[in-house]
């Protein structure tokens, strides 16, 4: 069974199109990542799945009921934009608040469990207001994994955390997706990071769904390049271009790209043969982040 | 349905106890009657003078301690101290309580975490009308105690006015029962201005002003069963009536 499936979702605010027409499925046992620009209609998509804000058109279904079913969605956790919690409130206090709210009976072991998880748990008595951004994050993390929701909605979860931060995040989404019955949204513009974690993904743009793929259909569709740098890298290109169809310059890393060479040896050859050294090689495959942009360019 | 109530209770109980607001408030309706009776008291008989009419006003202070929290029906709505520094003010205080309570809901985010996971928006409204009901209530009594020591400090009489303790009793009650008129009101106007809490506060004391004219009458100090009964009735109808308005807000509107 699907764990969210959307069909043909409109949002509009006054004059505004926020969502446009949006189809999206995101299978059970995933970890989508949604990723579209700023303003595409990631977090109203996102509000609409939580019921924070009501659609205007189309059909939202979680694990096959309405997403207005209440059981349904007491089963979600939920992290947009940020945690809500009560600034004078200790983290403690805000966590037991939402253990309360969602009525856990071993409220405070959950708690001690779920801020152990992500390494939050000497901060329990501090104040929320004054916890750093990485912490407060870690706590609106800790607050969506409360009461083992089936479903986690996070909107940018991985902003303000630090490498650490980062990588208890990536530990914990994938161990919770491991069995199967649990799925998470995630929206991110890190991209690098998400595509460490992510099995599936949809991106977004002016609120229509533009494409939707696995993490393997993602890897088919990123091709993988020859990277180099030469000592002359104006010669080595010359060179290269007369082998190779398709040879572009990495300007930000300087680098040249021979995207059609059958391996790095054959490269090499062509280089050494003309005498042009290379002083560094290696085989790359384009990420997550260059596809978007590509796409997003409306380069293939 | 009953769960779900209870543990919504359960968390607006949880968050008023950890609160400072809450012991602040109740601390102002305990000694604000106390300075109210005391420095009136200490200012009757001053005459203050209109320096562009010269119309002399003379300040008549309360002449019984039960002033303070209602004047016997005969007396009507008063335009003077006694008519408006009285227990009716609390109205306003536990108005102004619900505006902040729910409005901090929005600004927090918490309210993110709280509609995701409950989808029933009744609990939510009617768990809030319940917890100020019982508020209010208590705000009441703190000012009747604070009244009384102030009324002991200041030295007023302890008259009632025609009035015997039943009726005061009843007063009493009437007066928690206009809780029920005026806390709806404040919390439909709060989910409607969601974070934006001076914006509910004005149009709740507004709003409440409208109704204020009406509290004398309704509750006065030789107040009977059927005064209880009048009350009783208007805050159901209110806190059923603005519940369902609150309820749809909060349906159709954004929540974040």
């Amino acid at each position: 069974m699907d764990a969210i499936v959307i069909r043909n979702l409109s949002k509009s605010f006054g004059q505004k199109q926020a969502v446009s027409g949006l189809n999206m499925t995101v299978p059970a046992g995933a970890i989508y990542g949604f990723i579209g620009e700023n303003g595409s209609g990631k977090s109203t998509t996102e509000k609409m799945i939580c019921g924070l804000i009501p659609k205007s058109e189309g059909s939202i279904r979680i694990f096959g009921n309405d997403h207005t079913d209440a059981k349904v969605r007491a089963g979600i956790g939920v992290l947009i934009e940020a945690p809500g919690c009560f600034p004078g409130l200790t983290v403690w206090n805000n966590m037991m608040l939402q253990a309360t709210n969602l009525g856990l009976e071993n409220a405070e072991e959950q708690v001690r469990a779920t801020l152990k998880l992500v390494r939050m748990e000497g901060s329990a008595s501090n104040k929320y207001k004054n916890c750093s951004l990485g912490m407060k994050q870690r706590i609106g993390i800790a607050m969506a994994l409360l009461g083992d929701p089936k479903l986690l909605v996070l909107d940018e979860p991985l902003n303000g955390l630090d490498a650490d931060g980062m990588r208890i995040m990536r530990e914990v989404l994938t161990d919770i997706v491991k069995d199967g019955e649990h799925t998470v949204l995630i929206s991110s513009h890190l991209l690098p990071e998400l595509q460490k974690i992510a099995t599936h993904y949809g991106i977004i743009r002016h609120g229509r769904m533009i494409r939707e793929m696995t993490a393997e259909e993602l890897s088919e569709d990123c091709p993988t390049f020859v990277a180099l740098r030469a000592a002359d890298m104006r010669r080595a290109r010359s060179v290269l271009n007369l082998h190779y169809a398709r040879v572009e310059e990495d300007i930000e890393r300087e680098y040249l790209r021979v995207y059609d060479a059958e391996s790095p040896e054959e490269v090499v050859k062509h280089l050494y043969d003309n005498s042009v050294t290379v002083s560094e090689l290696f085989t790359e495959r384009i990420g997550l982040e260059e596809y978007y942009i590509n796409l997003m360019e409306g380069r293939k | 349905m009953k769960k779900r109530f209870s543990t919504m209770l359960f968390v607006d109980v949880r968050r008023l106890l950890v609160s400072r607001l809450t012991y602040i408030m109740l601390a102002i309706a305990l000694v604000c009657p106390i300075l109210i009776l005391v420095m009136t008291t200490m200012m009757d008989g001053a005459v203050t003078v209109n320096p562009q009419t010269g119309v002399e006003t003379e300040i008549k202070a309360f002449d019984s301690v039960w002033q303070a929290i209602a004047s016997p029906s005969s007396a009507g709505m008063t335009m003077d101290l006694t008519g408006m520094c009285n227990i009716n003010l609390m109205y306003f205080a536990a108005a102004v309580w619900v505006c902040l309570f729910v409005s901090e809901d929005f600004r927090s985010g918490y309210a993110k975490n709280l509609f995701t996971v409950r989808a029933k928006k009744t609990d939510y409204v009617a768990s809030k009308t319940v917890v100020f009901i019982v508020l209010g209530g208590l705000l009441i009594l703190c000012w009747i105690i604070g009244a009384l020591l102030g009324g002991a400090v200041a030295g007023l009489s302890f008259d009632t006015m025609g009035a015997n303790y039943f009726n005061i009793v009843m007063c009493i009650i009437s007066k928690m029962a206009v809780m029920a008129v005026f806390v709806p009101i404040a919390l439909a106007i709060s989910v409607a201005a969601k974070q934006r809490a001076w914006l509910s506060i004005c149009c709740a004391l507004g709003g409440g002003m409208l109704l204020f004219m009406m509290i004398p009458m309704l509750t006065p100090l030789d107040a009977g069963a059927m005064n209880v009964v009048l009350c009783l009735a208007g805050g159901a109808m209110f806190s059923f009536g603005l519940g369902a308005v609150s309820n749809l807000i909060l349906k159709k509107t954004s929540l974040v």
